[in-house]
Order: structure tokens, then sequence, then C-alpha cells
């Protein structure tokens, strides 16, 4: 058994795992912070992105002792004094989740993605999501989203 | 998909991380960015006694500029070389293969070395490393070694790297301004490992061709320097006749194998679209 | 009686039809949905299985002895175990047409397919019962393996069931007249063997479950990612012998169905038998190689089918064989039927076929088992009739739309019976073509196809049109033959007395909306906001009785029932509202929230009011009436009703990589009245982008041994956003005549329409070579292999 200690959310954290525990088993079982989902445990789906210091990586593919005294930001910690972050509006008001399995981790990517690329085109929206994998909206709802999500941030809200 | 059991060690320095390798006498694997080796872990597709993780290591990440090259750290992230601008000026088809590797957040923890080391066949970075015939460092307990691009990958996912030894450093030779490069891939689904890639470099004297390197992904079970294609075009310029003769020729240098993605014939056709694809665009590029 | 939606209408805007953002979305988009593996009760125990690596074999020994030594393992369940404490599930069925064979839900004797599950782990945690699972040893002797679904229809084959002495487990004829000599005085016939390959869901939760025994009170609670908590509940009680109301069946949040969720899954028994017998929760989470081995496939069939015309281009008559690869058993409650039988239903389609003969088989072989998955033998029934018609209209000479329109069931035919049976209400078939036409610019993107062909560039045009049965009520079983009944739905609604509303109902949402859509319904029938009334649903405990969500029937069974029941509230309302105002009910009129008597604005009642005198007495109320305010209500729709719509795609197809790129896609659907645009349009979406990966991408893939090559995700390729293409919906609304609201059901459209649409465009852009697409997914190996033959 190993100690991991952490912050998440900007809130520390320490815990004792097996060193094959899988970081995104840690984050939902020992934290207790189960927004963020295993969707393939193959590092294909996108469904555990996470952001680790900063940047999104997939949590299904790092061990939780790698993030031992990292910065961790999972989709629990993206609404700000009670208010949905303008990327939540935007998925809301565009219709960018069904069934909301792959949401966090599309949150996440989108997060990463639109701090690289703060005014994409379509066609750099659809490459950046490709990361994650959705079966329920076509990807429309989600384009629609991301976009006026990129507006709604670059207006310096 | 849990991994099975083992140890693991996360040393400060490169000869921690070799004395541990040696501790287990080949049961224990490197993990560097992890995005291949953990899924075979999840799996349990591989099974090593320990884990020796490089990834607390601050020495290995770097990029620098030294004589006619670039030096890259093995831990060196591939987003930060997406992101570099020495990458962009001085190895600009490192940066343009970067896109096709994956997707943003597997290149926040993909690494130069580990994607070399690993030496899965259809990978993008083993083709660029063999087309700018660069070299990597290995270092081992009797040692530094310099290998070849030409000499390291053996066949699929092995190269000639002992178990002892850890792949520290890449080297690839600055491309002269004016170069012309591209990276041509095809995959089935953006993000994905090629079926076929090419990546291709033209060195352009007037119409001339000084030197044309060429070299695949996904076309056997290690990258495959299309050298007599080379040669076309290093004798007959690059004229559109020579682009498809060498396209034609470089179907015949490959001896790809099937899978459910793609026949051996399929591949091969695709190996003479896309360095028809890549030398137009590389002549595009290129100046001189 | 007064017309409780006018009531509704004059006081509240009309939600029904408005784009109201959905109820559900703030939880889901802050990380607080409440999935299956969200819940960790005390003293959990995580379950891992053991799965077949064969796809034939005996079970000579099973040996857990190593596992159960293991630190952390708490018990081990095998086969014959298992056997003592469950039996096995038999999807029964009415008709001859089916036999019926046994699905134990651990093997027992042999294995039928590679990742059957043969033992289950219970251990501390999911790490160390994948640990224990592997230390298992069993022997197997290998059997030989029956992969190919003809050759397994021939005398030698070996038996994947020898209970049922073949392995051909479905046959059914449908037929109207004479098609024999249609065909032979046919001025024109096409023909052409078909074949749609293996497709899987992939939802992107995989399958999970949760079961906890209460020993005090005999009580089983299920959490389970299921579409259907009450079909699941009915038969565990059965199964387990435990009566009804002793079982709980829940599915809160569910990440996607799609149909695979629908069916009943051995590891839900298994989970449910351990927790009793441990006394302890048992949690099972699939991971996503068992979702690819384990949870049900779907399509899989060889279509050989005919088509004859006159020289006008109209049919004449129409022959289909259907051969469908069903796996290794027979899925509860849809039985093997369900996928090979609707093919060859749906097979004439949305036009006027007057001789019909269509045969289908379904056939037994060691692959996972065939399941319902969104279009049901409707993506290949649609990918074979409109094929058939694009053919003809080539060897005719016509454009493929008009001789669409020339078959089309006209407005005068309706109602319309199908050579099939099925009874098509009015729908828009000629009228959505229409529209498609002109909503694409047909005419000027064929101008642009022609420029294209002469500049040497594949572009090809694709057009479907289909319809769907939907909203099935209780006169069609939704699978033929099955053992349960499907024809209703009910909803409870009922006010507190604080006058917020509860309605409560016995289908489950997975993605559709559903808390959304029925509470618009909901709202506009009771006559109060929307942020006052709370959809319960995926609960057996909380619910009135129900089956589930499959079988685009939700909005329609469900929104039926709300609507029954919302008026049944009302009408009381109104009742107590006039005793307490003094004044005829009829004579209400709602203001501001309130009820008024008419012309009167100051004499008048809120609706909390209303529900606490519903619930503070009888002095309140008017003599002789029951107190309270609620009312449950089912609705059987009886047959169902009809969607359809035409899907165009206008595709290019790369000369040198031989790849597939959708340049536009555009939907013209009519799902009846819509209830949330927002939320049809999302429907749509994710139906095309499923149909699209079907057409171009996905496939499951086995070998000879039965091995499966496709086993991860990144070789069963479902589409990213880079390979979705825009997609332009318009939607007609023709009211349905024959439902309740006049809905249409609409989830699974966009799957049947999207893979006939892409193959007959991708066929369009390769017409100049001469060459047809007749095995889908067409992926560029397949292009490339139908262009090197053309031009060889």
């Amino acid at each position: 058994m190993m100690t991991v200690r952490l912050k998440v959310n900007g809130v520390a954290h320490e815990g004792r795992c097996e060193p094959r525990k899988l970081l995104v088993d840690f984050i939902r079982e020992d934290l207790g912070l189960t927004g963020t989902h295993v969707g393939c445990e193959h590092g294909i789906c996108g469904a555990c992105t996470i952001m680790v210091n900063g940047e999104s990586a997939r949590s299904c593919i790092m061990l939780a002792v790698q993030a031992d005294g990292a910065e961790l930001m999972t989709v629990e910690g993206l609404m700000q004094d009670g208010k949905l972050h303008p990327l939540q509006e935007a998925f809301r008001e565009h219709h960018g989740l069904q069934c909301g399995f792959c949401t966090p981790g599309m949150l996440m990517t989108a997060l990463d993605f639109l701090r690289t690329n703060p005014s994409p085109s379509d066609g750099e929206i659809r490459e950046g999501i490709s990361a994650v994998l959705c079966r329920c909206t076509g990807y429309q709802g989600i384009v629609n989203a991301v976009r006026a999500a990129a507006a709604t941030l670059r207006g310096g809200r | 998909m849990k991994p099975p059991k083992f140890e693991y060690h996360a040393p400060r320095t490169v000869d921690e991380a070799l004395a541990l390798l040696g501790r287990y006498g080949g049961d224990a694997k490197v993990l560097a960015g992890g995005q291949s080796l953990m899924p075979l872990l999840n799996f349990r597709l591989a099974r090593p006694a320990a884990l020796v993780d490089l990834n607390r290591i601050p020495s290995l990440a770097f990029i620098e500029e030294s004589g006619g090259g670039v030096r890259l750290g093995a831990m060196t992230r591939q987003r930060t070389i997406e992101f570099s601008p020495v990458i962009a000026q001085r190895v600009p088809l490192l940066k343009e293969a970067t896109r096709w590797v994956g997707h943003l957040p597997i290149r926040t923890r993909g690494t130069v070395g580990g994607s070399i080391a690993h030496a899965d066949p259809s990978a993008e970075y083993p083709a660029v490393l063999t087309a700018l015939e660069g070299e990597v460092v290995a270092r081992g307990a009797k040692g530094e070694r310099v290998i070849k691009a030409a000499d390291l990958f053996q066949t699929y996912l092995t190269t000639n790297l002992t178990p002892d030894e850890i792949l520290t450093e890449v080297r690839l030779p600055a491309m002269a301004a004016g170069t012309g490069y591209a990276l041509e891939e095809f995959a089935r689904r953006h993000g994905d490992f090629a079926i076929i890639g090419i990546a291709a470099v033209v060195v352009r004297d007037g119409q001339r061709c000084k030197t044309a390197r060429l070299a695949t992904a996904g076309a056997g079970p290690v990258p495959v320097r299309l050298r007599a294609a080379e040669e076309i075009l290093e004798r007959d310029g690059l004229g559109e006749a020579a682009i498809d003769a060498a396209a034609r020729k470089a179907t015949e240098l490959v001896d790809p194998d099937s899978d459910i993605h793609g026949s051996a014939d399929y591949r091969r056709h695709l190996t003479g679209v896309l360095t028809k694809r890549a030398l137009v665009r590389a002549m595009g590029v290129a100046r001189g | 009686m007064t017309d409780p939606r006018s009531v509704g209408s004059a006081a509240l805007p009309r939600l029904v039809g408005a784009r109201v953002a959905r109820r559900e979305d703030p939880r889901l988009l802050t990380g607080q949905g409440s999935y299956v593996d969200d819940h960790r009760p005390a003293r959990l125990l995580y379950a891992a299985f053991l799965r077949s690596p064969h796809a034939h074999a005996r079970i000579v020994s099973i040996d857990a002895s190593a596992a159960l030594a293991l630190s952390g393992v708490t018990a081990v369940l095998t086969g014959e175990e298992i056997a003592r404490a469950s039996k096995p599930v038999r999807a029964a069925s009415k008709t001859p047409a089916v036999k019926v064979t046994s699905f134990p839900p651990l093997a027992l004797g042999k294995v039928r397919h590679v990742g059957e599950a043969v033992a289950m782990v219970a251990a501390e945690s999911r790490y160390v019962a994948e640990d224990a699972a592997e230390r298992i040893v069993v022997e197997y002797a290998p059997l030989p393996v029956v992969t190919d679904m003809e050759g397994a229809l021939e005398a030698a084959s070996p038996l994947v069931h020898e209970e049922a002495g073949t392995n051909l487990l479905v046959a059914r004829e449908f037929a109207r007249g004479d098609v024999d000599a249609a065909l032979a005085s046919a001025a024109v016939v096409v023909r052409e063997r078909f074949r749609f390959h293996r497709h899987t869901a992939i939802c992107m939760e995989n399958r999970g479950c949760l079961a906890e025994y209460a020993t005090g009170s005999g009580t089983l609670t299920l959490r389970s990612s299921a579409q259907c908590p009450g079909i699941v509940r009915d038969v565990l009680s059965d199964l387990l012998d435990l009566p009804e109301n002793r079982i709980r069946v829940v599915a809160e949040d569910v990440g996607g169905g799609f149909g695979a969720k629908a069916s009943l899954y051995p590891e839900e028994i298994a989970t449910c038998v351990m927790a009793r017998r441990l006394g302890r929760p048992v949690k099972w989470i699939g991971d996503r190689r068992e979702d690819l081995l384990a949870t049900s496939h779907a399509w899989d069939e060889i279509i050989e089918a005919e088509l004859g015309l006159d020289r006008d281009g109209a049919i004449v008559g129409l022959r289909a064989l259907v051969t469908a690869d069903v796996g290794a058993y027979s899925i509860y409650p849809w039985t093997a039927a369900i996928e090979p039988v609707q093919t060859i239903s749906f097979l004439p389609g949305p036009y006027r076929v007057p001789t019909y003969r269509g045969r289908t088989r379904g056939v037994a072989t060691c692959k996972t088992p065939l399941g319902p998955y969104r279009g049901v033998g409707r993506p290949p029934a649609v990918f074979v009739i409109e094929g058939l018609m694009d053919r003809a209209a080539r060897r005719l000479g016509l454009d493929p739309t008009e001789i669409r329109l020339r078959n089309f069931i006209r407005d005068e035919d309706f109602p319309y019976k199908s050579p099939s049976g099925i009874v098509w209400d009015r729908s828009s078939f000629t009228g959505s073509l229409l529209r498609a036409r002109e909503a694409l610019g047909y005419d000027a993107v064929r101008a642009e196809q022609t420029q294209a062909r002469a500049a040497g560039r594949w572009l090809g045009i694709g057009v479907a049109s289909y319809v769907e049965l939907t909203g099935i009520g209780s006169a069609i079983p939704v699978s033929p033959g099955m053992p349960i009944a499907t024809g209703t739905e009910a909803a409870t609604i009922r006010f507190d007395p604080a006058g917020k509303v509860t309605a409560v109902f016995g289908v489950a949402s997975h993605g559709q909306g559903l808390e959304t859509t029925l509470a618009q319904i909901v709202a506009d029938e009771v006559g109060v906001p929307i942020e006052d009334i709370r959809v319960v649903h995926g609960d057996t405990a909380l619910s009135p009785y129900g089956t589930g969500t499959y079988a685009s029937r939700s909005l329609v069974l469900a929104g039926g029932a709300a609507i029954m029941a919302g008026r049944a509230v009302r009408e009381k309302m109104l009742v107590i509202a006039g005793h307490l105002l003094e004044a005829d009910p009829a004579d209400l009129v709602p203001a501001d929230g309130r009820l008024a008597v008419r012309g009167m604005p100051d004499r008048s009642v809120t609706v909390r009011e209303i529900a606490r005198a519903a619930y503070t007495g009888a002095k309140q109320l008017p003599k002789g009436l029951e107190p309270g305010l609620e009312a449950t209500r089912f609705y059987d729709p009886y047959y169902g009703t009809a969607s359809n719509a035409t899907h165009v795609a206008v595709v290019e197809v790369d000369r040198a990589t031989c790849q597939v790129s959708v340049l536009r896609y555009l939907v013209v659907e009519d799902c009846g009245r819509m209830v949330n645009p927002l939320i049809v349009d999302g429907q749509v979406h994710g139906g095309v982008a499923q149909g699209l990966g079907a057409a171009l991408l996905e496939e499951i893939v086995h070998d000879d041994h039965g091995q499966l090559l496709s086993g991860t995700l990144m070789d069963y390729v479902v589409p990213s956003a880079c390979e979705v293409p825009w997609m332009e919906v318009h939607h007609l609304e023709t009211p349905s005549p024959v439902t309740l609201g006049g809905f249409r059901g609409m989830g699974e459209g966009g799957t049947i329409g999207a893979p006939a649409a892409i193959a007959n465009a991708v066929a369009d852009a390769l017409a100049p070579l001469g060459v047809e697409v007749a095995e889908l997914p067409a992926t560029p190996e397949r292009i490339f292999r139908l262009v090197a033959r053309a031009t060889r």
C-alpha cells in the first residue's frame, strides 16, 4: 500500500492504495467523487478525462500513485460559486448531452481544448472533442455548445 | 480490466532506475507516459513484476538545440513537443506528426521516448525517427550507447534495447530551412493508429531533388525506409512522373500484414497513394 | 366535459411543442448523476466473471480452490451451484416458429460462445475479484465450432443446442398473393444477396448491476443499468422464486441503452443469487471487454431479395429470404426471433407491394447472442428494399426519387395493411420525400454531381425512405410470440398538499430526456408550471405496473397515460375548486395560476388551496368526494402508430483511398406532434450517427474459431466527432390519428434510415463503374475490392 496526497478541485486529500490502483478508481472509490466515469479502461473513449496539473488526461490509464503531489480537477470542480460554468450552460442550452455518461470527460476535454484554442473553427472543435466518444448526440449539440461557450469565454465572463 | 499486481518504483534519477531494472533482471517494465503500457496492463496482457516509473526523473524532460540537431529527453511529453517553438522551427516534421498522435489528452501524458521504445509499427514517431535518420541514446549498466534509427526497430513492439537499458534521449538532425516535409496518414477514425502513414522529407535544389527521405508507418513489423523510391526522386527530380514512379516503387518495397482494418493489398495500395500525397505536399513546402 | 387542455392553455404557456431545456441536465453536467456504479453500500462486495475462452466446449471440471484461497475473496459461484438457486432463462414463445432453448445464468455443461460467463467471484475489490477469476481452473473439452450461419443449417453441422435438435431456432414466412407469377411476368426483376454484418450498441456506460438482499424482510433490491426494470422484476420473481412485491428493480441514471440494455442478462441473475446467498450487497460493473463479448449484438443477416416491377416502375412483387446469425442464445424476453422476424416484416417498406413472400430463418451459432438494437431489423430491411429500389431505378432509367414517388402508399390508401399484416396509419411518405428534395436542392445537387463526375470525382446521392411501427399497443407483440405483454404503460400523477406534483412512470429514461418531455405533457394537462413537477421513473417500487423503455414506445405510451391521469386529476381539481368557490366547475377558468369563476377574477382559488383542501378532510370537499388528489391511468394505444422519414446523403468516395466522406446529410422526419423539438433533433442526430457507424465503420468480427477479433474500442470503431457530418433535420408534423396527443415514437428512426441512405449514396457515387453496394459496413477495404474488381 502506498500513500497518495493530492489536491482535487482545490481540496487536499490523502489516501492509501495499492500501486496498481487506477487513478479513476481512486477518485471514484477512495475520494467518493463519482462524477468522473469509467468507459473503456484502455484510453479510447475519454469518459474518464480529468485535468492533471491543468492539462486534460485520461484517468483510466494513470495510476493513482502517479498523481501523488498533483493538482486535479474533475467535473465536480467546474461549477463556481453555485453557478454553472459557461461550458455547462452551453451544453444545456444546446442539448450537448443525453445520457450524460460521456459528459464529464467531454467537458474536461472541451475546457482544455478551448484553453489551447480559444477561437476554434467547427472543424477544429470536432477534432478537439474527437478525443471523447459520445454515443447519444451525434456530436452536433456538443459542437454547437463548444462554439457557443468559446464565444462566451472570449467575452471574458 | 484492472491491472495485475506489481511492485512500483518511482526513482528520481536514471542511475536509480537502472539499478532497479538490474535488480529485477528483465521482469520489470519501464513506465513512461503509460498511454500504451497502461492499456496492456489493464487487459492483463502485460504482467511485469515491477514498474519503474520514469515520470519523476526531471532530467529526462528537455528539448535542446545542439550542434546541427535537436535533443529531446525521453520523457518529453508529446504535448510539449506540439507547442514547442524550437521543434516548430528546427524539426517541423515532428510537430506535424505529433498532431496525429492520439488526441490532446493522450499527448498530455505520452512521451517521445515512450512512443519510440514501444515500437508500435503503426505509430508516427518511429516513422519520423526513421525518415530523419535520427538516433536514440540508451543507457544501461554498462554505460551509454547511441542507436541509429535503422538499427533500433527489430519487429512488432520490439527494439534492440535490452531489458536493463533505458532509452534516455532522442536526437534528430535539424531540418535545414526550406526543407520540404509532410506526414500523410490514413486511419479510419481521427486519432487512431495509422492503417498507413508516410513521412516524407525532400531537399530541393532547383528542379533537382538533393535528398529524399521516405518512411512508413503500418506497412510491416517495423518502419520501412523506402530507399529505392527515394533514389528515383534523387535521380529524376520532383516532377509528376518521378513522384508517380516513386509512389509505384514504394508499393513494391513494403510487405504489410493483413488485419481487420485492412488487407495487405489495400495497405500496399495505400502506401503508394500516401507516398504520392506526402511528396506532393512536401514539394509544396520545400524551397530552394 | 371541460377540455382540460383548453383550461391549461389560457393560464400558462403551452409546453408541448416548446424547446424546453432538459431538466435532467444540471445534475448530469455537475457530476451528480446516479448511475449504478456510483452506489457503494456498506459491506459491498465486488464481482467479476470468469468467461469462456472457447466458442464451443464441454466443461469437464471447475476447480475454484485457488481462487477461494486468495485473501479478500468471499465466494465463487459456478453454473451447477447457481442452477440450484435459479431456473435457467427460457425465452418462451407462443409461436411454433420459435424453438425454445435454455440460457443458463452461468454456463452449464458446455459453453456456447467466447465470453460466456462460466463462474462468478465476489471479493473485497474488483481488482481482487479479477485476480481470483484468473485462478479458477476450468478444464474444457473443445467441441467443433459453429460460426457460419448457412453452414450451421447443413445436416452435418454440430448443434449449438441439442435440445432443439437443429440450429434453426426461428423459421417464419409471410405471404400475400402469387409472387412467383408476378415476378415471372414482371418487366424488370432486380435481385441481390445483401449482407449486413454484426454490430453492437456500445453504450458509453457498460452494463452493471448492484444487488442487495435484506434477509430480515426477504426483499431483494437490484440496481441495474436496465431499460426495462419492470421486465427484469417480473422475470426475477419467476427465476428466483420470490414474490414480485419483494423485488425492487431500480434504474436511475443509465448511460445509454439503444436496445442493448432492454434484455435480461445472466449477470443480473447471478448477482442477485450471490447477494442472496451471502446476505451482502454485490456489485458487478462490466468492463469494455465484457461489453464487447457479452452484451447482445445486432443484425448479422444475409438477405436474398428480388423485386419485380412493371414497365412504369410500379412494384408487382417482392420475394425474400432472410438468414440471421442469432448467436448462441435466445435472449429474454424478445427471443431469437426479434431481429430476423422484424427484418422480414418490415421489408416491404412504405410501398404498395401487391404480392410478397418473405421467409426468415434465425440460426444458432457459437457467437454472442443477438438482441434488440436501435432499429431492430429495420436498418437491414431498409438497406435491402431501398437498395432494390435504386437498382430498379437504374435499370428503368428513372430518378431514384421518382421511382419511390410512384410506389409510395398514397394518402387515399391509409390505413394500409402491409403484406406482413402491419397497419400503417396516415403518414407523410410522399410529403417527406418531396420536402427532402426541396430542402436539399435536389436538382442542383444532381447538376453538381454531373460536373464532379466529368472531373473524375466519385460523388453520389443516396435517398432512403422508411416507415416504422412505434408506440405498439396490446394488439401486436413487440417481438413475435414473446412471452410477455407490452401493450400498456401507466402514469400516476399525485399532488401533495402544498400543490406540487409528482408524476411516476413505469418507463425508464436513459438519455431520451423523458423527465423533461413527460413533465411538459403533465404541465399542460394539470395546468401547473413545469418547475412544480417532479418526474419519477425507473423504479418498480415507486411506479405503477409497467415494463420499461424500448421499441420507441415511451413517449407514446407513458405520454398517453400522462394525458389520461392528468385529465383525471384536473377534473377533480375543478370539482374541488367549484366546491370551494361555490361555483359550477364548468364555469371555472384559469387565471395567473389560479382557478377563477368566469368573469369574476376575484373569486378564485390557488392550486395550493385546492390541493390542501383535497387532503384536509371532508369539510372542505363536496359531499361524498373521496379525499386526495391523484390518479393512476393505464394507456393502451392498441395497434400503435407509424413514424416515417426520408434521409438523403451526399457522399464522396476518395478515388485513391476508397474512403467515404459524407458531405451533406439531411433528414425529413415525421413523428407526429412534437413534444420538444430540441430533444427530437437530438434523437435524430444520435440515431443517424449510429446508422453512419453501421454503414461505414462498425463491425463485430470473429475468426473461424469464433474468437472475437474486434474486442477493443480500437478495433470496434465507433464514430468520433470527425466522422459524423453536420446534419440538417426538417420536421413534418402529421399528428397520429390513433394515439392520445397525436404522438409518434421516434427514438430509433435515425439508425433505420442512415445505413440505406449512405449505402445508396456510395453506390450512386460508384455507378460509373457499374458496381453495387450489397455489403455493409462499406469500409475502405470493401470499396477498394469492389473498385479493383470493376476496373480489372
